[in-house]
């Protein structure tokens, strides 16, 4: 089979890619080994929160000259940063993804543990804020009875620092009573699967009006809209009160409907989306690939004039780690690590840990090297690319997003 | 102390525990009793090394639709581990409805011969009522029909001699439903192959694939039957060099990767050569080795229907890259959702309900499509469909059957064989 | 007599001092244990789990293989719920010297252990994982045991029959009057606050940390700290103990225990500072994979889930004035006689097999100087927990509770008659918290109303949250929640979960790269990325 670009890995830079690709005329294939990262999504994407020294960032382009030049964001340059910050809202609406926040500068968003914590754009459930002191009057802060994956205890303390008038309120609803029946399926996305009927939606609403009259903030748990945002949109439309939807822990009902709708709108652009299919070997020669084949199409070799590399990081087998080593499982690319196995790691678990930042090396137009010769026809974008730590620099979404785009503007020949 | 199961052959340590898998598991939403694909799966497993006799009756409501599969990052073989545990746990005898519902064939053969009688019987309600009370085999379920004529019968008599004419040869394991209820598509296969330059044979002894044994725990007799199978698919491939092609996608996945990985089987040296017919002819005609044009007044709305077990193959991109190459067809991709029938699952009295809800989004969507009909590649996933919606439904290879120009197909292929 | 005043105050909330607790409760003493931090926080839970047959000793030490196996068929009968009958194989390898296997039979039937010759082939059969390179197989009595349950089910029956038991209370002083030591003082870390207990007995049943104890007497004790690094792998290896049939080495036992099998370990001699600081290093790592796959090939392909290190509390014996006599025996000392110091006992060395019969050698020394009569019953007396059949409780769960049938098995395997108290608040308590370790949420409650668990830690030791495969990535969090359900101080929640995965990384850092650094990684995107729960802001009021 053959394509213009056969894109390996379909998380959010994959399908970033892809589509850019797709809107732009091209046939391309995404090869994804079952579903994605964004399915543990905060909700948010960050851009750049911090600097390695510690430094914040509030306006994310002001700080792109202090990366090293290593950083995926030192080689995508300020010019197109600024450029894609702005595009990114409107990439995404396409696929009727309706980010919110200020591209240019960074918000706040709650974590599920009530941390405050900066990020860029947030998906349509979630509310950004402008500074990090949480703003609510008389909140009633409500979870489902016995759902485990959400803390109105850690939330409810913090609001209580910030001097927010809060009361906690367990709901009780029988069709969620029926979900607890199983001891372990209790989920956000379960959960989520109930609140698709608008009749239980309304059931909600009713306990919500018996239950909060003395509130002006109703704060649930984000677990409306797994397939689509009308049950969110219904939610809010339907309620008198302001809601505000707090992030559960994963799975993230929001991640997981975002990664839905960009897989969709690619596939409506055309695209080809191979899930659970994975790339085994390719054929190459010293400076390109020629195809590739995977796991379930035996000796069918996939073909394209450019591959894109986006299979993730470690938690994706984009890399591997071994005790001898770290390396790139499907063509053995070049990867910039330590070879010293006790340097990867720090003592302190919330500390910066130097794995984070290990990763396939690339050239400036982020194509990899092999055996120190660059592949010719093949980019690698997102979590497989070195140089950056998405935790501790909050930066994972954009590198994602950005990358793909330089990516894919590169294959198109434009920029 | 007997310590079978001590060492794990399977992957289930690559779990990350990041409950992917239970998002997309169709059962778990709607039957409580199913503790979800990853505490049945790589959870269970652990405590299965404790304690090796235990018998873990939840483990029965996994329909083995692999969407958990499908789904896993970690590459983890959820279904599989599942589904040997539920071999391994088999101690209590086999009941008689299992056994029934599971045997396909035989069924199908003393149901064939005397189908007039079987087909209007079998709709009686007090026969109905009776086999659900006595049977627990569900009342609301509707049965396929039976044909008069076996499809095996149907060819020896009419199209097997012509086959020697093609240059080019393939073998088609045609499968119980396509024998027994619906040799229609196996003529629309013939119809095809031939016009395409290939003549069709059957395997000697063909058996059912063996999945419905290997999901009610007939597992000797599933092995068996595999053999016999993997026998002839090894004639096939191996001695006359021939591919074995089927129209079901839960055949195949079966003959594929249920036989190694259930059963035990080795069938790496052939496994490769067993195919669905759509990929067969998409590569076919990717590589440019037949043309298949098509009527210009064949104007149809479809609504294609990935089944599960495609999905795990991996080879939707086939078929519905074979209906798009008919001019006519507007085609439309349903999303991707388990009907609910789950092969015998559906059938069994217990199963009931959980089958009809787990199909409830995919049923709304093709109501709200309303097609012409519906396209998929699985039998079971027909008989489901056509019970719970207004809808018809039909094969890849049947439509292409229908619309398809067989006399300038034919005409076309004799010039890229000269 | 008043409150602050008892017949024996017990120094040390490991094994032996809740063995000796319950003995002495059960002789119908008025008890006080006082346990620095929290239960089993020491050398117990820093150990192979085995469950000795005494063959380890057969050829060494003839006492210690003798108390060994009379202590094994003990706890078999007394606290089913803790121990499993596993069975253990002494291998030979080519490498090994076959002689010491022939000598090994007859000096394990001296010592009164079972031990039966078997042919290699049966010995795969029996143990399919075992290197099918051995040249000959011994059979022993060999089993596993929970420490940790062991000891909280001691702990509970003391309390049973009136003992008052303590954590967070650190002695820091031993009240001297006279020639004799009368009481302790105590210092409570989480009141803050210095408190005086009174008894004629005071036991320092301290482990290796016995040695800083009895400095606060002036008295000295030589023990020799020597460190036992072990790894975990992921699952049961392995269902029958695997023994190497040699002198005492590194990496010679594999042992399977609950849903995992660990590999030790390996010794080496520390300062007696570093021994509240234990780290595992990339050689020690290195050693027990490399000899442990000896045992069992197939570890060179399992999935490790941590590494860790213990104590062994060694002790010189006195009449060896080098010190280098070290005894692997039990230790009881009578200060009275050793160094003329009244009312002050201390109980040492031995091992977690021989906890019982430690705790009857000390509680009869009490009760000889308290001039009681009274006889020792712990070795016939069930443990809580071990009361009812599985069948039945399992069936009584069944009725009430709904549990997937693993869930069901492993309550009533671990708690017996007690599984059914953990079920107070009705349906909700039947959600699983840990996932990997089938914990639920009534466990984790009772373990918090009734097991003293006052932080994610000390959960972990009292019910296993955390010790499966996901580490704590997808448990703490919830355990967070429900203690903080149960009490005021949320920020101090937060920190203990902050502490819990830390401790966590502590284990699993020597061994983090292939499946358990993705695992990492996910674990750091959730904590770090999406909660922040790296940087929790200090100083806030928490009430309205």
């Amino acid at each position: 089979m053959k394509f213009d670009t056969i894109i390996i890995g379909g998380g959010l830079s994959g399908l970033v890619c892809g589509i850019k690709l797709q809107e732009n005329g091209q046939n391309t294939a995404i090869v994804s080994t079952g579903q994605s990262a964004l399915h543990f999504s905060s909700g948010a994407f960050d851009l750049l929160n911090k600097l390695d020294d510690g430094t914040e960032v509030d306006i994310p382009a002001n700080f792109i000259s202090l990366l090293p030049s290593s950083h995926p964001y030192s080689k995508i340059g300020y010019d197109k940063f600024v450029k894609y910050c702005r595009e990114v809202p409107s990439l995404f609406k396409n696929a009727s993804i309706n980010l919110k926040g200020d591209p240019e500068t960074n918000g706040y968003r709650i974590t599920p543990l009530g941390q405050v914590k900066k990020t860029w754009l947030v998906f349509e459930d979630f509310n950004t804020m402008n500074t990090a002191v949480i703003n609510y009057e008389n909140v009633a802060l409500c979870n489902f009875n016995g759902f485990l994956d959400f803390y109105p205890q850690f939330i409810g303390d913090v609001l209580a620092g910030e001097k927010c008038k809060y009361k906690r309120v367990t709901l009780d609803l029988p069709f969620i009573e029926k979900l607890r029946h199983n001891p372990t399926e209790m989920r956000a996305t379960n959960i989520a699967k109930v609140f698709d009927s608008e009749e239980n939606i309304e059931a909600l609403l009713k306990e919500i009006n018996s239950r909060c009259e003395f509130a002006s903030t109703i704060m649930l748990p984000a677990v409306f809209g797994l397939y689509s945002l009308a049950p969110v949109e219904y939610l809010k439309e339907k309620c008198g009160k302001k809601i505000c939807l707090l992030a559960t822990m994963p799975p993230s009902v929001p991640g997981i409907r975002t990664q839905q709708m960009l897989r969709k709108y690619y596939s409506y652009c055309g695209g080809a989306y191979m899930m659970g299919d994975t790339v085994e070997k390719a054929d190459m020669d010293s400076d390109s690939v020629k195809s590739v084949y995977t796991a379930n199409h035996d000796g069918i070799p996939l073909s394209a004039d450019n591959y894109v590399l986006a299979t993730g990081s470690f938690f994706s087998n984009g890399i591997i780690a071994e005790p001898e080593g770290i390396f790139e499982p499907v063509f053995d690319l070049d990867t910039d690590n330590d070879p010293d196995r006790s340097n990867w790691y720090d003592n302190d678990f919330f500390s910066r840990q130097p794995y984070m930042k290990y990763g396939v090396k690339t050239d400036h137009d982020f194509k990899p090297f092999r055996k120190g010769r660059i592949l010719e026809n093949m980019y690698a974008a997102g979590s497989v690319l070195s140089g950056f730590d998405a935790v501790s620099e909050g930066c994972g979404g954009g590198v994602s997003i950005f990358t793909a785009l330089c990516v894919a503007n590169k294959i198109l020949g434009g920029e | 102390m007997d310590i079978r199961y001590n060492i794990s052959d399977h992957n289930f340590e690559q779990c990350l525990k990041c409950t992917i898998c239970t998002v997309y598991c169709p059962v778990v939403q709607v039957n409580p009793d199913f503790p979800g694909p990853k505490q049945a799966g790589p959870d269970g497993e652990r405590f299965r090394m404790k304690f090796p006799d235990m018998a873990d009756t939840s483990l029965k409501y996994c329909m083995n639709c692999k969407r958990c599969e499908v789904a896993c990052p970690s590459g983890v073989r959820i279904g599989d581990i599942i589904q040997t545990a539920r071999i391994k746990d088999k101690k209590t005898h086999v009941k008689l409805r299992d056994a029934i519902l599971a045997n396909t064939d035989i069924v199908g053969t003393m149901a064939t011969m005397a189908a007039p009688v079987v087909n209007s019987v079998i709709k009686l309600r007090p026969v109905k009522k009776l086999m659900d009370s006595v049977m627990k085999i569900d009342s609301r379920r509707t049965f396929p029909d039976y044909s008069q004529q076996t499809f095996e019968k149907w060819f020896r008599k009419y199209a097997m001699k012509t086959q020697s004419t093609y240059d080019r040869q393939v073998t088609y394991f045609h499968g119980c439903y396509v024998n027994y209820n619906y040799p229609q598509l196996g003529k629309d296969l013939v119809k095809i192959m031939n016009a395409a330059g290939y003549g069709v044979n059957l395997m000697e002894h063909e058996k059912c694939c063996g999945i419905a044994l290997i999901s009610n725990g007939l597992i000797k007799q599933a092995k068996w039957q595999a053999g016999k199978n993997m026998d002839g698919i090894r004639k096939s491939v191996l001695e006359d060099n021939r591919t074995v092609i089927s129209t079901s996608s839960t055949c195949i996945l079966t003959m594929r990767d249920e036989y190694p990985h259930l059963l035990g089987i080795d069938n790496k040296d052939v496994r490769e050569q067993i195919d669905m017919a759509t990929r067969f002819l998409y590569r076919l005609i990717d590589e440019k080795k037949i043309t298949l044009i098509f009527r210009s007044d064949y104007k149809k709305r479809v609504a294609y229907h990935s089944p599960c077990h495609l999905d795990k193959l991996g080879w939707e991109i086939y078929s519905v890259g074979l209906l798009r190459m008919i001019e006519g067809v507007d085609l439309m991709i349903l999303d991707s959702n388990c009907c609910g029938i789950g092969g015998s699952y559906g059938f069994k009295k217990e199963n009931y309900d959980v089958s009809q809800k787990v199909g409830e989004p995919l049923f709304r969507q093709i109501e709200q499509v309303n097609p012409d009909f519906v396209a998929t590649d699985c039998e079971t996933c027909k008989w489901q469909i056509e019970m719970s919606t207004s809808a018809r439904v039909k094969n890849p290879i049947s439509v292409i059957a229908e619309a398809l120009d067989v006399e300038a197909t034919y005409k076309a292929n004799l010039k890229n064989q000269r | 007599m008043k409150e602050n005043t008892f017949d024996v105050i017990i120094i040390g909330g490991g094994i032996t001092g809740a063995g000796t607790a319950r003995d002495c409760a059960l002789r119908g003493l008025k008890v006080l244990l006082l346990e620095r931090f929290d239960y089993t926080a020491g050398a117990t839970s820093r150990n192979h789990g085995l469950l000795h047959s005494g063959a380890r000793y057969a050829m060494t030490d003839p006492e210690s293989a003798g108390e060994c196996i009379r202590e094994n068929l003990i706890l078999k009968k007394i606290a089913p719920n803790c121990v499993e009958e596993n069975g253990g194989l002494f291998i030979s390898l080519p490498e090994d010297d076959i002689s010491f296997h022939d000598q090994f039979i007859i000096k394990c039937r001296e010592a009164g252990i079972n031990a039966k010759e078997i042919d290699p082939d049966e010995a795969i059969r029996m143990e399919p994982s075992v290197n099918p390179d051995i040249r000959a197989a011994v059979a022993v009595p060999d089993g596993s045991v929970d420490p940790f349950r062991l000891t909280m089910a001691n702990i509970l029956d003391a309390r049973n029959h009136g003992a008052i038991t303590k954590v967070y209370h650190k002695v820091v002083d031993l009240i001297r009057e006279k020639e004799n030591i009368i009481g302790i003082t105590a210092y409570s870390t989480t009141e803050k606050r210095l408190e005086k207990y009174y008894a004629p007995v005071t036991i320092n049943a301290g482990g290796i940390w016995g040695h800083a104890i009895a400095q606060l007497a002036g008295i000295n004790i030589n023990m020799y700290p020597a460190k036992g690094a072990l790894l975990i792998f992921g699952h049961r290896v392995n269902n029958v103990v695997i023994n190497r049939c040699r002198k005492p080495s590194d990496a010679d036992i594999l042992v399977p225990g609950d849903t995992i099998s660990l590999i030790g370990t390996t010794s080496s001699r520390v300062p007696y500072g570093q021994i509240d600081n234990m780290f595992v290093t990339p050689e020690e790592v290195d050693l027990l994979l490399r000899e442990g796959q000896k045992l069992a090939p197939t570890l060179k392909t399992t999935r490790i889930l941590r590494a860790y290190a213990g104590v062994r509390p060694l002790i010189a014996k006195d009449n060896d004035p080098t010190g280098r006599n070290i005894s692997r025996g039990i230790v009881l000392l009578d200060h009275k006689k050793r160094d003329g110091l009244g009312g002050f006992i201390t109980i040492t060395g031995g091992k977690l097999m021989t906890y019982r019969l430690m705790a009857e050698m000390a509680t009869d020394l009490v009760c000889e100087k308290l001039h009681r009569k009274s006889s020792c019953s712990t070795a016939s007396l069930l443990l809580p927990g071990s009361g009812k059949s599985e069948e039945k409780s399992s069936k009584n769960l069944k009725r009430t509770f709904v549990f997937s049938p693993p869930v069901r098995k492993e309550r009533a395997h671990r708690f017996g008659e007690l599984a059914v108290r953990m079920n107070m608040d009705g349906k909700n308590d039947s959600s699983l918290i840990c996932e990997c370790e089938n914990v639920t949420v009534g466990e984790v409650k009772f373990a918090i109303r009734n097991l003293d668990a006052t932080d994610l830690i000390s959960l972990r030791r009292r019910t296993r949250i955390g010790m499966g495969t996901c580490q704590g990535e997808l448990c703490s969090c919830r355990a967070a929640g429900l203690l903080a359900d149960n009490t005021e101080n949320i920020l101090k929640v937060r920190e203990d979960l902050r502490d819990f995965l830390n401790e966590r990384w502590k284990g699993i850092r020597p061994i983090s790269w292939g499946d358990t650094l993705r695992e990492t990684q996910f674990s750091s995107w959730l904590y770090n990325g999406v909660c922040d729960l790296g940087t929790i802001k200090e100083n806030k009021t928490t009430d309205i």
